[in-house]
């Protein structure tokens, strides 16, 4: 068993365990919490930003404040979801309940900050959405008849998510524009038609959280992991460099030509490791590598639904912590 | 409850749509008319879907 | 609403309290658990969810010196003061990414 004994708190990763190594000086794991220690260390990096994906470090915390704001992404950040269906008319062969749950879970384009929560039963234009689907499947009149495309020989025999159209209610007009509002994707398929069969529907949205259904979740995943680190501790040359490359995902592990035509094997960039323990197989190799995840850094990966940006549910999440907190202290204060 | 008699005349006067479950064109048959599509003689009829609103959750 | 209420405790006794949270779970549970335990005065913190389909937390808080219920409120002051700095770093570092950014 190797260790490390630096100031960083980590974990190691043996071949059967994973032991602690012994930081030389208090972290963040053990001491008491003060905000003005924190304010030291804490640091956030952001390493990718991509339309609606994000992955950012937040260095120097405990695992409870990263756990926190993760599950706060997931399920208390809010999001407009489809919640009633009126069925007008439905002569499709999916059933009527299916349909309405299908429509329930397609993603919405609408900013929900700009809605109430839904207080009473009457709907109006600070927290309901309106969307509207008629369509009817028809037997197309086009020449070409002896095509076998069902697109050639029917009209409107798929119902995608496109032709939810938004009916603005009240003065909703005036405060989005129709590019603000709709679902995020046009082309989810909603149901299949035939000839005769028709949809009328009038589908109401409103503000919801991930707790209450995972259709209100904003993001499509929110998750953290910790920052592997790879040591190697002596030179690997030759055909173990290259066997203890193909060991780790690739680019963790490079290969350095020596003058002498060798080849020594260096970590590149541990960070996309996936921190399998494939070393550990070879006699040879296992004692040249220590894998080690260091517990004050997170990497955190946000993937959005589309109706928020990735920045944005991130910084929701942390004033919903600090709503909540704010508003249990006035609680308290009545007491 | 109303009285069974106009009822009963209601039910006569008006005739029901149903579909034929061959040839899918719709038939009025009024109650004792035999069952039996007018287009293609088909015995299997259905019912039309209620023209009344139904609200679902979308959960 | 979330409420904090105190349930079956003595109230006389202000070391230890049991707090009932109303309306939130492990989230608000697990995050106040960690800062409140790791307070010097306190002797021990834990906290339970009774049962998954009541939306209720309960906080139990036995002190060594002070009050729980002075431990409860610095704790929560405490996870305020960190939302503000999250908020404010995060958004630092947003700015000088998209910078970085287009100047690339």
């Amino acid at each position: 068993m190797q260790s490390i004994n630096d100031y960083k708190p980590r974990i190691i990763l043996n071949e059967y365990n994973i032991t602690q190594n012994l930081p030389s000086a208090p972290t963040v794991l053990d001491e008491t919490f003060n905000i003005k220690k924190l304010k030291k260390i804490f640091r956030i990096v952001i390493v990718r930003y991509e339309n609606m994906e994000m992955e950012f470090d937040v260095i120097g915390i405990h695992p409870f404040i990263a756990n926190t704001f993760r599950r706060l992404m997931l399920s208390d950040v809010p999001s407009m979801a489809i919640e009633k269906v009126h069925i007008y008319n439905n002569t499709s062969i999916i059933q009527d309940e299916v349909l309405a749950h299908r429509l329930g879970l397609v993603p919405l384009k609408a900013d929900p900050r700009l809605f109430q929560f839904k207080q009473d039963a009457e709907d109006n234009e600070l927290d309901t959405l309106e969307f509207e689907l008629k369509i009817k499947c028809i037997r197309s009149k086009d020449e070409n008849k002896d095509s076998s495309r069902i697109d050639d020989i029917y009209k409107n025999s798929n119902v995608y998510s496109k032709q939810i159209k938004w009916v603005p209610k009240g003065n909703q007009l005036d405060s989005f524009k129709e590019s603000d509002v709709g679902t995020v994707h046009d082309d989810i398929l909603i149901a299949k038609l035939r000839p005769g069969h028709e949809l009328d529907l009038k589908l109401l949205a409103v503000k919801g959280i991930g707790r209450d259904h995972a259709k209100f979740s904003p993001v499509a995943t929110a998750f953290y992991r910790l920052l592997p680190d790879i040591r190697l501790t002596r030179e690997v040359k030759g055909e173990a460099a290259e066997r203890l490359q193909k060991c780790f995902s690739p680019g963790v592990i490079g290969l350095r030509h020596t003058k002498d035509g060798n080849k020594v094997a260096v970590v590149n960039n541990a960070r996309y490791d996936s921190s399998s323990r494939n070393v550990f197989r070879y006699d040879d190799l296992k004692d040249a590598v220590i894998m080690t995840k260091v517990q004050d850094h997170f990497i955190f990966n946000i993937e959005s639904v589309g109706a928020l940006k990735p920045d944005v549910i991130f910084i929701e999440a942390v004033k919903t912590l600090k709503d909540k907190c704010l508003s249990l202290l006035s609680e308290l204060e009545q007491i | 409850m109303s009285d069974p008699s106009t009822k009963d005349s209601t039910t006569t006067k008006t005739p029901m749509v149903y579909i034929c479950g061959e040839c899918h064109s719709e038939n009025e048959i009024r109650p004792r008319d035999p069952i039996r599509c007018r287009e293609c003689g088909y015995r299997i009829m259905y019912k039309k879907r209620t023209k009344r609103l139904i609200v679902f959750d979308a959960r | 609403m979330p409420i904090a209420q105190l349930a079956g405790t003595d109230p006389a006794e202000e070391k230890s309290k049991t707090f009932v949270f109303h309306d939130e779970g492990h989230t608000m549970g697990n995050a106040l658990r960690y800062v409140i335990s790791s307070y010097d005065d306190v002797e021990f913190c834990g906290y339970t969810v009774p049962h998954p389909a009541e939306s209720k937390m309960h906080l139990r808080i036995q002190m060594r010196n002070g009050r729980a219920i002075d431990a409860l409120r610095r704790a929560l002051k405490d996870l305020v003061k960190l939302c503000d700095h999250t908020i404010e770093t995060f958004n630092e570092q947003l700015i000088s990414f998209q910078t970085d950014q287009l100047s690339t």
